[in-house]
């Protein structure tokens, strides 16, 4: 059971931080296909010191101020702004670029420029949200940050259907023999509650999110939804399964004392270990880190 | 998109990560700032919740890594946060 995904969504206004930015924005999936490969010893967007067109006054000391003012002052704190939107943006892109296969500089330069003008838009809409609990620039970068993180994964998704696939479609665990048989027992004890605990729209989001690994995003403008339902679909879907995997004696019951515990990694070094399985005692926990390997464990001790 | 996924043991993992104590991916946003920050100071803090997000979403973790790693560019020269 399927149902298939493409990218359909319209033309997106992308003009409206025009008033301050560097260059005209252009739609991506026009340049991808005549963009020449980049030259990595011309290209200035490979430099994190190339300037970013900053103005040459210094930053405004009020940022909120200065944005919300008028006049010259405005005008001089808006081209200071966007050039924090096209230093984060273009950090990012080129930090995602591999995902974006072989696409030249010009590509790159829309998508950063795109994102930058985007996130400043943003930015402006909820300049009275900032509450100064971090600096400024730092919550500036954010904005600028995420926009450009979707705008690659969108340009890198755009040429892919996504298929929403059922429990029906995942291999058989007994296929892969070199699995070790507690694996393949969870696998099927796993697949069993996911037909029993999950609803059809709970599966297959959670198939497309944690097995196939399509973007949250992604999958969001596809479905015509949010990045939050998604995540909040799938945090239900873990909840269900986890309960019924305890039930069922698959996984030791939560620790009361321990809100935030990965049992999932009670494991071995593959991921599942031995004492997983109807009627194993528990062990000490050691937490999967499935999908970002450079952030902090939330049971690691921080030490300064 | 025809292939057919099996059960890997990281996949099982992800399936089964637990999120809680819940944070949405807005609410990540709202806090990624001063927690990456925080990250980045002489005494780090633990946002537990964001943390456990940050797990579980693998958006948000990339972009949260992407700034703290901006900061720690720009930051460079400047003294410590914190």
């Amino acid at each position: 059971m399927s149902g298939i995904c493409r990218d359909t969504a319209a033309p997106e206004v992308r003009d409206q931080a025009s008033s301050a930015r560097a260059g005209p924005s252009r739609d991506v999936a026009r340049d991808v296909a005549a963009d020449p490969a980049p030259d990595p010893a011309r290209d200035p967007a490979r430099d994190p010191e190339r300037p970013t067109g900053s103005p040459r006054d210094d930053p405004p000391s009020d940022w909120v101020a200065a944005l919300s003012s008028s006049g010259t002052e405005q005008a001089a704190a808006l081209a200071h702004l966007h050039a924090l939107m096209l230093r984060a943006a273009r950090h990012q892109v080129w930090r995602m670029r591999s995902q974006l296969g072989d696409v030249g500089a010009t590509t790159i330069d829309v998508l950063v420029n795109q994102s930058a003008d985007e996130a400043m838009a943003v930015l402006l809409r909820k300049l009275h949200t900032f509450e100064g609990r971090s600096r400024f620039t730092t919550w500036a970068y954010k904005f600028a940050v995420l926009q450009a993180a979707a705008e690659v994964r969108r340009t890198a998704w755009r040429s892919r259907d996504v298929e929403l696939h059922d429990v029906d479609t995942l291999r058989d665990p007994a296929a892969s023999p070199s699995q070790e048989a507690e694996a393949t027992d969870l696998a099927r004890a796993l697949v069993e509650a996911m037909t029993s605990v999950l609803t059809l729209h709970q599966r297959r989001i959670t198939i497309a999110l944690a097995v196939e690994l399509v973007p949250v995003d992604v999958l969001a403008e596809r479905l015509g939804t949010t990045r939050g339902a998604l995540y909040k679909t799938l945090h239900d879907a873990r909840t269900r399964l986890r309960a019924e995997l305890v039930r069922t004696g698959y996984l030791p019951a939560p620790d009361p004392g321990a809100e935030a515990h990965s049992h999932v990694g009670r494991a071995s070094a593959t991921g599942v270990g031995s004492d997983v399985g109807p009627g194993r005692a528990p062990t000490p926990s050691v937490p999967a880190i499935p999908f970002s390997p450079v952030l902090s464990d939330p049971d690691q001790e921080v030490t300064p | 998109m025809s292939r057919s996924p099996s059960l890997a043991p990281q996949t099982i993992a992800r399936l089964l990560l637990s999120t809680l104590p819940w944070l949405s991916c807005d609410d990540c946003f709202e806090r990624i700032d001063s927690y990456a920050e925080a990250q980045l100071s002489a005494q780090p803090s633990i946002d537990r919740h964001l943390m456990v997000h940050l797990l579980g979403c693998p958006s948000c973790a990339e972009e949260a890594q992407s700034l703290m790693d901006l900061l720690s560019e720009t930051d460079r020269g400047r003294p410590a946060l914190g």
